[in-house]
């Protein structure tokens, strides 16, 4: 089979419905609409799709291996990059993992900012995933507007962090830095201004006759297969099933907000969208009350064993010093034992198996994917489809292949 | 997450249980796995969330059962409890039966484990390697297996790059 | 009309230059770039594409899905074993003269990730013009790296790169 964008006619043996023969068409990981390096074999009767068999590893990047050879703080620069529309997310759920072997807990103003940044970055994926959906069936000014938004959100990014993508600004045991004032005010506009441009984007798009042609009764994935299969987030709540890890199984204070789970009974490539744009909308919400009673103290936890004393203590005294010495040429080990942790990322169900064996490198990181799950329901909701309605379906996946491969 | 440990219907595949961390585990004999995955779901753990592997080999943490630890994490999506069960495997490859008759989201995750673990799951429908080319040789994640990349000079790793120590 | 007034009167209107500085100028401003996103700076190369930053005022309006319609391969991205024959089998099939950029810590050398999964840098199996550091480089590296580029094609005339 050709590795790029060509097609293959191969006599798989097996007829289609008028007595031809079933072409394969190989989805080269190299194509413009499959969102990344994902290839996919497809089976087609003339334009109606019989098989589909997704191949992947084009992107693995041995992350889960890199983070064994890589000291417990180390890593957090390394999770960033797997999920790599949600950085803060990944970032989240490694230190959540981290703090619970460790046994601490974050103050009430780290845990906000957790909040904050995750949020925030629920809105930049949804945004891409938004221009990135929309451009492929055809709404090419969807991709100049949400990634406008998207930038002020990484211009917020930069301010608090310094880095506008891979912010590793989450971390065990806090976050790398205080909130800026600056920061605070670009939130403070961002709230108020967002919900006109979400409304905008469903100006364009929600009553648009074509974009509902193309996606009303598209992808279809009943209740039952979606539990089955093991799919979270809007894959799941896109067929009517109301489960949200930030209200199921709360972590860093989302008991502590007022938001509803958006579901939608349509379970098609439609109601996913629906979804998203609500929790698009629900997340300004969250963003609106972190901020409006975001508390202040400090953002990391006080253990001398876990986090670096500040600099002005190294002169006068030994034991900061000695601290600062093991932190910074050893770290620190984490006691024996294993844990689970699971967050809720713009794609689902994102979570990180943290194994130690109590020195300071981990003995085995594992993460669990939402894409990787997500994916294997593809065929289930392309059979029988056409191949152009194919491109709706992959969009729909939100499938991130750094996530998928690791 | 809550961590109350379910009680298996049949206790006498449990060969020890306990709580790490908040999470409740279960260990149990490699042989009866399907059984009790089957037991765990009639008890209503019906989402398996992930399959992995740990090798646990040079681990000094306490005295393991067998050098791979196969991991499955179950939910139950009623009262959202978590369970952990493991199976102690050995050998080379080691085997397990696999469950993705029972829990279809394990079909890429036992495919995974395979490729980066050399675990091979008896009566897998297509077990084969999904992340590494078909063709690489080697097992990746296993701790006797390279790190891999350039050589750094002047790191500590700079002679052996690897994750196990001298004596594994 | 005298000689003079004649001569003056063309030298205004007539443009002379060198055939290779003609050329240059065309494919300079006309690089088109072909569609090789891989990971994160993917997302900065689509945002290089969009209005607020806006590579199409640089002459790389379209980004070619087909590699036989482009001239330039920017390489962003992790290139992980599997993928590395495919971007070799994709470079080949672009019709000379074509350049190549790799954007990205990860494309150049490896970034971040010094293991056995990934190619540690792009220049181990395509030729490259210009690097960008970064994890991800900003739109504007690319920008400046596509510039960099065009003042390199542009003093490179007709002949192809040996």
């Amino acid at each position: 089979m050709s590795v790029s964008e060509g097609v293959t006619i191969t006599k798989t043996g097996e007829h289609g419905a008028f007595g031809g023969e079933l072409m394969t068409v190989n989805f080269g990981p190299h194509h413009p609409s499959t969102h990344g390096v994902l290839r996919l074999i497809v089976d087609l009767d003339g334009e109606q799709i019989r098989r589909v068999t997704p191949v992947i590893g084009y992107l693995h990047t041995g992350i889960e291996k890199q983070m064994e050879a890589l000291r417990w703080q180390q890593g957090v620069v390394v999770t960033d990059r797997h999920d790599y529309l949600s950085p803060p997310i990944n970032n989240l759920a490694y230190a959540l993992a981290v703090e619970k072997l460790m046994g601490v807990e974050v103050p009430p103003r780290a845990q906000a900012l957790r909040v904050i940044m995750s949020e925030l970055t629920r809105l930049s994926s949804h945004l891409v995933w938004l221009g990135t959906s929309g451009i492929e069936l055809g709404a090419m000014s969807m991709l100049m507007y949400c990634f406008r938004e998207r930038d002020t959100i990484l211009d917020m990014n930069e301010e608090i962090s310094g880095f506008r993508m891979h912010t590793s600004y989450i971390r065990p045991g806090g976050m790398m830095a205080d909130a800026t004032p600056r920061f605070l005010d670009l939130l403070n506009d961002f709230t108020r201004t967002m919900p006109g441009h979400i409304d905008e984007y469903e100006n364009l798009l929600t009553m648009n006759p074509i974009f509902r042609s193309r996606t009303i009764g598209i992808g279809r994935l009943s209740p039952e297969d979606a539990k089955v299969l093991g799919a979270s987030g809007p894959m799941l709540r896109g067929s009517g099933i109301a489960w949200d890890l930030r209200k199921s199984i709360p972590y860093s204070g989302y008991e502590n907000y007022d938001f509803e789970i958006a579901t939608s009974n349509d379970c098609d490539c439609y109601g996913r969208y629906l979804v998203r744009i609500k929790e698009m909308r629900e997340a300004v919400k969250i963003l609106r009350q972190a901020l409006d009673r975001l508390p202040d103290g400090p953002v990391n936890v006080d253990d001398r064993k876990m986090l670096p004393p500040p600099r002005e203590e190294l002169e006068t005294s030994m034991e900061a010093v000695i601290h600062h010495f093991k932190l910074f040429t050893e770290g620190y080990s984490v006691p024996p034992g294993d844990v689970y942790v699971a967050v809720e990322s713009g794609r689902g169900e994102n979570g990180c198996y943290v194994v130690s064996d109590g020195t300071h490198k981990p003995r085995r990181v594992k993460f669990r994917s939402a894409s990787f799950v997500n994916l294997q329901a593809l065929e289930r909701m392309a059979l029988n489809h056409m191949i152009a309605d194919f491109i709706a379906i992959i969009g729909t996946a939100d499938t991130v292949l750094g996530d998928v491969d690791r | 997450m809550s961590s109350r440990g379910p009680l298996l219907p049949a206790e006498n595949l449990v060969i020890e249980r306990g709580v790490s961390a908040g999470d409740a585990w279960i260990t149990v004999d490699p042989e009866k796995i399907k059984t009790a995955m089957q037991s765990l779901k009639d008890d209503g753990y019906r989402l398996l969330v992930f399959v992995t592997c740990v090798d646990h080999l040079a681990d000094a943490s306490r005295a393991w059962p067998g050098r791979y630890e196969l991991v499955y994490e179950l939910r139950n999506l009623d009262t959202k409890d978590h369970i952990r069960v493991r199976a102690f495997v050995d050998g080379d490859p080691p085997h397990i039966d696999s469950v993705s008759d029972l829990f279809p989201p394990a079909n890429w995750d036992e495919r995974e484990t395979y490729d980066l673990f050399g675990v091979v799951f008896n009566d897998h429908p297509d077990l084969s390697r999904i992340l590494m080319p078909d063709d690489w040789v080697g097992h990746p994640l296993r701790r006797d297996y390279p790190v891999g990349g350039e050589v750094v000079e002047f790191s500590e790793e700079h002679q052996t790059w690897q994750t196990a120590p001298d004596e594994a | 009309m005298g000689l003079e007034e004649l001569a003056e009167s063309l030298g205004k209107n007539i443009l002379t230059t060198t055939l290779g500085k003609l050329v240059g100028w065309g494919r300079g401003n006309s690089v088109w770039p072909a569609q090789f996103g891989l990971a994160c700076c993917a997302i900065e190369m689509i945002a290089t594409a969009t209005a607020g930053v806006d590579i199409a005022r640089f002459g790389s309006e379209a980004f070619r899905a087909s590699p036989r319609q482009s001239d330039l391969m920017i390489v962003s991205g992790r290139v992980s074993q599997k993928m590395a024959p495919i971007l070799r089998t994709v470079y080949d099939q672009m019709p000379e003269p074509k350049w190549v950029i790799s954007m990205g810590a990860c494309a150049s050398t490896g970034g971040v990730f010094n293991n056995y999964a990934l190619l540690q840098g792009v220049d181990k199996i395509v030729p490259v013009d210009v690097y960008i550091p970064g994890c991800p480089p900003r739109p504007e590296d690319l920008l400046n790296a596509l510039m960099i580029l065009q003042e390199r094609i542009k003093a490179q005339g007709i002949m192809p790169r040996q």
